[in-house]
C-alpha cells in the first residue's frame, strides 16, 4: 500500500501483460474460427440457431430421398443425378446466405464492435477475408457435403462401394468444383450485400430479392428475346450461373425445354462468369471494409 | 433534501413480486408501497431494478405477486398511462422529427384536448425551447434526455418514472431536472427515479429502494437505514488538538470500541451513534483537549448502498 | 384507426431510401419483363402474362417480398430494441395501433404493387383481351398485401426473428412444400390470391387455372386478415420488454 498525504493507492497485483503475442495469423485463425461458430449459432441463444440449421438439414433432404430410394430398389432407380442437385436446393442456399449473412456483417456494424476489432492484430482486409472464408465454408457443409453423402450412399446401395467408386469417381471433382464455385458466388453476393448495412432486414430481403428476381429476368430474357440477346441474358440470373457451371463440370446436358438449353452457351462461360462476379463482390466488400468508420 | 413519504396512498404498490426467466430468478418476492414524493430505486446493475421498473411501467409481467399502479393492475393495462408517465432510458426511433413535433405526437396520443399548449408548456418546463425545431436525430444526449422527459409529462401524470434520467446531462442541467422533479413531488406527484449515480440520488430522494440480487434490501430514508445497520460499527473521523490524548481518553468510555491514528486524522469505532456523540465532547473537556472536527465518516448514501451490496 | 400513429409510421418506411429503392425495383421488375415479352414475338400472351408474369413473378415473387419489407419494417425495429414503449405508454387500445401501422405498411405495398400489377399485362398482352385477367389480379393482389403484410406485421410483434419465420413461409412452406403437397393449398396466401384471381378472370382452364375455388379464396383470404390482426392485437397487449443483459 502507498500513501501519501490524504490518500492511498492499494497494489491489487494488477499487470500489464508482458508475454508473448500470437501475432496477426493467429488472429485471422481466429476470426474465422469465431464466424464460422456464429453462422451456426454455437454459442447463442437458441433462436439464433433455428434458421441456419433447419435450411442446413433441408439441403440434405434430397441426398435423403435418393438414398432412401436406392437402398430400397438395390441401385436400381436413380431419383436425381448428382448434376442436378443444386438446382433442387437452389432456393434453400439463397435462403440460407439471406439469413446468415446479414447476422455476420451486420451485427458488428450495429454494435459498433469493429472500433475492438481493428484495434487489434487483425487487419481490415484480414477480417473482411476472415469471415468471407468462414461463409464459404458454411456454404461447403450444404453444397459438398450432400453430394458426398449422395456418392457415398449410392455406392453403398449397389453393395459395390469399390467399383461404384472406379465407375464414377469422375464425379467427384465435378462434384467439388461446382461446389465451390456455388459457395464462392452465393457467399460473395450475400457477404457484399450485406457488408453495406448494419440493418439485417435490408440485407436479408435484398439478398433474396437480388438472388430470385435476378434469376427470373434472366430466365425471362431467354426465353423472349431471339439472338444473342437472349442469349447472354441468361448471366443475369444468379441460379442459372450456378446450373450453368455445375452442367459443365459434369460434362453433362440440360433437358432441351430448359432455359440453359435454350441459351446454348458454351459450359465454361458460366464458371468465368461465377468467378468474375464472385471478384466484384470482393472488391466491393474490401472496398466497404476499408473505408467504414470504426 | 427530504421528501417524506406518505405510504396512505399508496401510487404505486409491489406484493410479493417475483420474476424468472427460466431458471434464473431476477427479482425474489418484493414488496412495497410509494406514495408521493420522490423515491430511488437503487441498486447494481443486474441486480433487478430495471426489471422492476419495467413491470412498474406495465411492461413486463411479474412471475408471481402483483404490481398495482394508482389500484390498477399495471401490466397489458393501457388506461394506466392516463395518469402515468414514463421516461424510458433508450431512445426513440423517430429521429426525424423535431423535438416540438416528437412531443406533440406524444400528446396527441395521450388524446389530450389541446395537445399543442400541452407540447409547449411541457418543453417550457425542460427549457428546450430554443432547440425545438431541431430535428431530434441531431440532439446531443442531454438534449435527448431533456425532450424525453418533456413527452413523459406532457399529459401531467400523477405518476412519472424515470429510468435513469441522468445520464449524459451536464451538472447544469442535473440541477435544473433535480430542481423540476423536487417541484413535480411537491405538488403531490409519486415520482420513481432509477440510477446508479448516488451523489444525485442522495441530494433528490428521501425514500429509497435498494435492490441486490433480486431481493429487496432495504427501503426507506436511507439516514433511518443508516441506524438501522446496527451490527455494523459507525465510525467517526475527529481533528482535535492533541489526537493521541482524545483517542486514550476516548478508549476508556464505553461506547467506544475502537481508535485508529493515522497522521492528523483519528478515526473513533462505536456501536452506539447518540451515546458517543455526547460522551465525546465530555471526554475530551475532561482532558482539557479541544474537538476541532467531529464527522461521522460513512453516513454517505455511498456507503450505506456499499455495504447493503457487499453484505 | 390512429391517423397520429398511421401518419407516423408512413413517414417512418416512406422515409427510407433502401426501402424506396426495393420497392422501385418491385414495381419495374414486372413492367420490365412485360416490356421485354411484348418486343419478341410470341403465340400465346396470355397463357404467358397469366401463368408467368403474373402467377409466378408477381405473386409467387414480387408481392411477397414487397409485404415482407413493409411489413416487418413498421413495427419491426421498435419491438426490438425496445423503443416501441413510447407508442405503447399511451392509453391507446392495441388494436388501434395494429390498424394504423399495417395500414401505412399496405399503403406503401400497395403504391409499389398494383401500378405495376395493373400495367404490366397490358404491356405484355399488347391489346389482346385480357379476359379479365388485370381485374382478376388487382383484386388478389390487393387482397393479398393485406394478408400478407398483416401476417408479417405478427409475426414482428409475436417473434424474435420475423424474418427468418417470414421467408420460410414464403419460400419453404408456401414454395418447396407448395409444390409438392397439394394440401397446402388451404393454408397459403399464395393459392388465395391465385384462387380469386381464376374466379373473376374469364380465362379458360387450360391455360390458367388456380387450384382453390374462388369463393373458398376468398373466405379463406379474408379469415386469414382477420385472425391476423387479432392475434397481432393480442401480442402487442401482452408486449414484454426484452430482458437486459
Amino acid at each position: 500500500m502507498r500513501e501519501a498525504a490524504g490518500g492511498s493507492i492499494y497494489d491489487l497485483g494488477y499487470r500489464h501483460y508482458i508475454g508473448p503475442r500470437l501475432g496477426r495469423p493467429h488472429a485471422i485463425v481466429a476470426m474465422y474460427v469465431q464466424s464460422l461458430r456464429s453462422i451456426f449459432g454455437i454459442g447463442r441463444p437458441l433462436t439464433s440457431k433455428i434458421g441456419p440449421w433447419l435450411l442446413t438439414a433441408a439441403a440434405y433432404v434430397p441426398a435423403l430421398v435418393q438414398l432412401g430410394v436406392a437402398s430400397i430398389s438395390t441401385g436400381e432407380l436413380d431419383v436425381l443425378e448428382p448434376h442436378d442437385y443444386y438446382t433442387y436446393i437452389q432456393i434453400v442456399l439463397a435462403l440460407f446466405v439471406a439469413v446468415v449473412a446479414p447476422e455476420l456483417a451486420g451485427r458488428d456494424q450495429r454494435s459498433q464492435t469493429l472500433s475492438l476489432y481493428f484495434s487489434r492484430a487483425i487487419v481490415r482486409d484480414d477480417y473482411a477475408l476472415a469471415k468471407y472464408a468462414a461463409l464459404v465454408t458454411a456454404m461447403l457443409g450444404l453444397t459438398l457435403l450432400p453430394q458426398l453423402l449422395l456418392f457415398i450412399g449410392n455406392g453403398v446401395a449397389l453393395d459395390d462401394l469399390g467399383g461404384y467408386v472406379e465407375d464414377q469417381w469422375s464425379d467427384l471433382p465435378a462434384a467439388a468444383a461446382s461446389a465451390l464455385l456455388i459457395c464462392l458466388l452465393f457467399a460473395g453476393i450475400s457477404f457484399a450485400i450485406s457488408a453495406q448495412t448494419p440493418r439485417r432486414a435490408y440485407s436479408t430481403i435484398a439478398i433474396i430479392a437480388v438472388m430470385v428476381i435476378s434469376s427470373v429476368v434472366g430466365i425471362t430474357l431467354v426465353e423472349s428475346i431471339e439472338g444473342d440477346g437472349g442469349r447472354y441474358g441468361i448471366l443475369v440470373s444468379v441460379f442459372s450461373i450456378a446450373d450453368g457451371l455445375t452442367f459443365w463440370f459434369f460434362d453433362a446436358t440440360p433437358a432441351s425445354e430448359e432455359p440453359l438449353a435454350k441459351a446454348d452457351l458454351w459450359g465454361g462461360i458460366y464458371a468465368l462468369t461465377a468467378v468474375a462476379v464472385t471478384l466484384v463482390c470482393l472488391a466491393l466488400i474490401l472496398r466497404r471494409y476499408r473505408t467504414i468508420q470504426a | 433534501m427530504d421528501e417524506s413519504v406518505r405510504t396512505d396512498a399508496a401510487a404505486v404498490e409491489l406484493d410479493a413480486v417475483s420474476r424468472w426467466y427460466g431458471n434464473v430468478v431476477a427479482v425474489n418476492e418484493i414488496s412495497f408501497k410509494l406514495g408521493s414524493g420522490i423515491t430511488a430505486l437503487l441498486g447494481p446493475n443486474g441486480a433487478g431494478k430495471s426489471t422492476v421498473l419495467h413491470m412498474m411501467a406495465g411492461f413486463l409481467r411479474a412471475s408471481r405477486g402483483t404490481v398495482r399502479v394508482l389500484g390498477q393492475p399495471a401490466f397489458a393495462n393501457p388506461e394506466i398511462y392516463r395518469s402515468v408517465g414514463l421516461v424510458p432510458e433508450r431512445e426513440a426511433v423517430y429521429s426525424f422529427l423535431s423535438g416540438y413535433d416528437f412531443v406533440l405526437t406524444m400528446a396527441k396520443l395521450h388524446r389530450l384536448k389541446d395537445p399543442e399548449a400541452a407540447a409547449r408548456r411541457a418543453i417550457q418546463t425542460v427549457d428546450m425551447e430554443q432547440f425545438e425545431k431541431r430535428k431530434t436525430g441531431g440532439y446531443s444526449k442531454g438534449m435527448k434526455q431533456r425532450i424525453k422527459v418533456a413527452a413523459g409529462i406532457v399529459h401531467e401524470p400523477s405518476v412519472l418514472l424515470l429510468d435513469e434520467p441522468f445520464n449524459g446531462m451536464d451538472p447544469a442541467q442535473r440541477l435544473q431536472m433535480m430542481d423540476l422533479l423536487r417541484k413535480m413531488a411537491a405538488q403531490g406527484k409519486t415520482i420513481v427515479v432509477s440510477s446508479h449515480i448516488l451523489e444525485e440520488v442522495e441530494q433528490l430522494a428521501g425514500n429509497i429502494v435498494v435492490i441486490v440480487a433480486g431481493r429487496l434490501a432495504a427501503s426507506g430514508d436511507f439516514r433511518a437505514i443508516r441506524r438501522l445497520m446496527t451490527e455494523r460499527p459507525y465510525s467517526f473521523t475527529v481533528r482535535s488538538s492533541d489526537n493521541r490524548g482524545l483517542a486514550v481518553a476516548l478508549l476508556g468510555d464505553d461506547s467506544v470500541f475502537g481508535v485508529e491514528l493515522n497522521g492528523e486524522r483519528l478515526t473513533v469505532r462505536t456501536a452506539q451513534f447518540s451515546e458517543f456523540v455526547r460522551a465525546a465532547p465530555r471526554v475530551a473537556r475532561a482532558s482539557g483537549i479541544t474537538i476541532r472536527e467531529l464527522v461521522p465518516a460513512d453516513e454517505s448514501l455511498e456507503s450505506v448502498f456499499s455495504y447493503l451490496v457487499n453484505r | 384507426m390512429n391517423t397520429t400513429v398511421f401518419a407516423l409510421t408512413l413517414r417512418q418506411i416512406a422515409g427510407q431510401r433502401r426501402i424506396l429503392v426495393v420497392g422501385l425495383v418491385a414495381t419495374l421488375a414486372p413492367i420490365g419483363l412485360a416490356l421485354i415479352y411484348g418486343a419478341g414475338s410470341f403465340d400465346d400472351p396470355l397463357d404467358w402474362t397469366s401463368n408467368t408474369l403474373l402467377d409466378s413473378i408477381v405473386v409467387r415473387v414480387v408481392l411477397p417480398l414487397a409485404c415482407l419489407l413493409v411489413g416487418t419494417s413498421a413495427m419491426g425495429t421498435e419491438i426490438e430494441d425496445g423503443t416501441a414503449v413510447y407508442l405503447l405508454s399511451k392509453p391507446l387500445p392495441r388494436r388501434e395501433i395494429v390498424f394504423a401501422k399495417a395500414a401505412a405498411a399496405i399503403l406503401v405495398a400497395a403504391a409499389f404493387l398494383l401500378p405495376a400489377t395493373a400495367l404490366a399485362p397490358q404491356l405484355s398482352l399488347e391489346g389482346a383481351g385480357g379476359e379479365g385477367l388485370v381485374p382478376g389480379f388487382l383484386v388478389a393482389t390487393a387482397l393479398g398485401i393485406c394478408a400478407y403484410t398483416m401476417i408479417f406485421v405478427l409475426l414482428s410483434v409475436a417473434t424474435s426473428r420475423p424474418l427468418v419465420f417470414g421467408l420460410g413461409y414464403v419460400f419453404i412452406w408456401e414454395g418447396l412444400l407448395g409444390d409438392l403437397f397439394t394440401g397446402t393449398r388451404y393454408l397459403s396466401i399464395r393459392q388465395y390470391c391465385l384462387g380469386i384471381a381464376d374466379g373473376i378472370s374469364t380465362v379458360s382452364d387450360r391455360v390458367f387455372a388456380a387450384e382453390l375455388n374462388g369463393a373458398i379464396a376468398l373466405a379463406l383470404m379474408l379469415a386469414v386478415i382477420a385472425g391476423a390482426t387479432a392475434l397481432a392485437t393480442r401480442s402487442l397487449a401482452r408486449f414484454e420488454l426484452r430482458a437486459e443483459d
